[in-house]
């Protein structure tokens, strides 16, 4: 009457390539990936047929002239049968990558994405970066002070980093920061290395205070567990070296559920740093996302949605990989 | 209860936080409903000159126009809390009923389909799909809670989904059929209570993540727009003049993170009762 969940192929015997069954396995979330990567196109698709009545007459308005409603008809597919739409657009997309042209500059779609991009990615790196190297230290320290207050104070306070609004907070270390104290510029980017940072220390900042509390909190219960496990015995009994314990004993083992939610959170942030972007005044991709937004720029809309869902897809998958390679009792 | 019995109640884990936390909803939630009772200024009249500072006259000060922030910010918790209450309660139902429908259907089809819808849906972040969905359906508080019933039912799908395959190959259910219940029995007296339990405990984490989503789509522009009373709303509008008048973004952003936290330390005592410290 139920239906198990399909479980991959294991290895059954000492004898098999330990390397082919990683391959398979790859692969097999690999296709679901795409399988994946398949629906977010169709819901990118379907995204501009969601708008109550014609696209092209309400971007137009009622007083506009129909030959000029027939010409943005054309020029978003829409003359067309559905089903040959759907064609088209996958086509065109998959074939070509092209996304169409911009309703609101005469620039394609795909140009526009990736001048954004890098903005947003150097954003979210850096958030990233930070929050990795308070994390880790901040779970390791309060998983092994065997303190119950010290824990009660590192759940209450993550508690509340998690809640707080990031826009607000944002606002407030602009207020700090860059009013009073001059440290961060207000507005502006350059877009080459060493330069950026300067510009993006303070919304990483605020961005890394919500994911640093997220991930030293599933990183603290992993290796709350892992201490638990008979190895780490093993590992204090025979006299390990210091560091060597650290990273293979406690850390190595822990850390695959924070990595799967590590990649998971990175395709979250993808949507919080719209708001941090906005707030900033950041030229990154979620700054262009609002403004076609607001200019109903569908192909625009519709071309960035769809990226964003791509890089979930594919953050997702190498978070599962890492995760696999850090630990092998993990399965995915 | 006696003063005695609540002492010991407290002294259980957790629960001093989450009564920490609900005294902190029930607060906010009366402040929300006794302010536009019983409060003179309404949220849009022009009480005062602009940027007055916090004093005896007005309490958090006045705006930019001229309006009472306190009025406008007790104002906003309804606004506020009932379109996130909507966005939650509406997903919860629905992507519950699917999940459970998916764990315990035969048919391969049926679930093949919908759960790749689920991931499809999943691999989106809430808030771009949502901003996306708003160039279609216009910028509104109503076309929020619209976007969140389309699009967040699929968390709770795949959490019951995963609940209801557990659930339905235990003892007590195989027990069910073997007494001769119907189907429909089974589901709403054995299956639905256990695999609610799980996105009920989902659905209240959630609560803050759309309480701080509909927040910052009002802030964007894109959800609550101006001159509506909202905190998203009256920050985005205050931000120009936080130097001299901070005020006016401090004290709906105050509010904002009261509320949100307040359900955070319900969440955070929940789990510590559970043992999950």
């Amino acid at each position: 009457m139920t239906e198990v969940a399909p479980q991959v192929a294991q290895p059954k015997e000492k004898g098999v390539d330990n390397r082919k069954v990683f391959a398979f396995r790859v692969l097999i979330r690999f296709i679901r990936s795409i399988a994946v990567a398949f629906w977010v196109t169709v819901i990118a698709f379907t995204l501009i047929r969601l708008a109550p009545g014609d696209p092209a007459q309400s971007r137009l308005g009622p007083s506009a002239e129909p030959e000029a409603v027939e010409a943005l008809r054309k020029q978003l597919g829409l003359d067309v049968h559905p089903v040959q739409q759907f064609f088209n657009f996958f086509r065109d997309l998959i074939l070509n990558g092209n996304m169409g042209v911009s309703l609101q500059f005469d620039r394609e779609v795909t140009d526009l994405i990736f001048t954004a991009l890098p903005v947003t990615l150097w954003l979210i790196g850096f958030s990233v970066i930070i929050s990795i190297f308070i994390a880790i230290p901040l779970a390791l320290f309060v998983a092994t002070s065997n303190n119950v207050f010290v824990a009660y104070l590192f759940r209450s306070s993550t508690a509340i980093a998690i809640a707080l609004p990031n826009f607000f907070v944002a606002l407030i270390g602009i207020l700090i920061f860059s009013i009073r104290y001059n440290w961060a510029p207000l507005l502006g980017y350059v877009p080459s290395f060493p330069e950026n940072l300067r510009f993006l220390w303070l919304p990483a900042v605020v961005n890394a205070t919500t994911l640093v509390a997220i991930l030293s909190r599933v990183l603290y219960s992993s290796i709350f567990d892992t201490l638990r496990e008979e190895f780490v015995e093993t590992g204090v009994i025979r006299g390990i070296g210091r560091i060597r314990f650290l990273w293979f004993y406690i850390l190595k083992p822990s850390l695959s559920p924070t990595v799967v939610l590590l990649s998971y959170i990175m395709g979250v942030m993808l949507g919080t740093t719209v708001i941090m972007e906005s707030v900033f005044a950041l030229p990154g991709i979620g700054t262009e996302l609002i403004n076609a937004v607001l200019a109903r720029d569908y192909p625009t809309v519709q071309g960035i949605t769809f990226i964003f869902g791509v890089i979930v897809v594919f953050f997702s998958f190498f978070g599962d990989l890492l995760a696999y390679w850090l630990d092998r009792r993990v399965k995915f | 209860m006696s003063f005695a019995k609540f002492r010991r109640w407290m002294d259980e884990p957790g629960n001093s936080v989450i009564f920490t936390g609900t005294t902190m909803f029930v607060m906010i939630v009366l402040a929300g409903i006794l302010v536009p009772l019983f409060y003179s200024f309404g949220p849009l009249d022009f009480v005062g000159e602009p940027f007055e500072r916090p004093g005896a006259e007005f309490l958090f000060g006045t705006d930019q126009l001229g309006r009472d922030i306190f009025s406008r910010t007790f104002h906003s918790v309804y606004r506020d809390l009932g379109v996130a209450f909507l966005g939650v309660s509406i997903p919860f139902v629905v992507g519950t009923v699917i999940g459970i429908i998916l764990g315990i259907s035969k048919s391969k089809k049926l679930i093949g389909l919908i759960s790749s819808i689920i991931d499809g849906i999943n691999a989106f972040p809430l808030l771009i799909l949502a901003v996306a969905l708003i160039a279609f359906l216009g910028p509104g508080l109503d076309s929020v809670i619209i976007i969140l019933a389309l699009t967040n039912w699929a968390r709770y799908a795949r959490i019951a989904r995963t609940k209801a395959v557990v659930v339905s190959q235990q003892n007590y259910i195989e027990a069910a059929y073997t007494l001769g219940y119907p189907k429909r029995r089974i589901i709403r007296k054995h299956v639905g209570p256990n695999v609610s339990s799980e996105t009920i405990a989902y659905a209240l984490s959630d609560f803050i993540l759309v309480i701080l989503l509909v927040a910052g789509l009002s802030f964007l522009g894109l959800a609550a727009t101006p001159p509506t009373a909202e905190w998203g709303a009256m920050i985005s509008e205050g931000r120009a003049y936080i130097l001299n008048a901070p005020w006016i973004t401090l004290f709906p952003g105050a509010a904002l993170c009261w509320s949100a936290v307040s359900l955070a330390f319900i969440v955070e005592g929940l789990s510590r009762r559970e043992g999950r410290v």
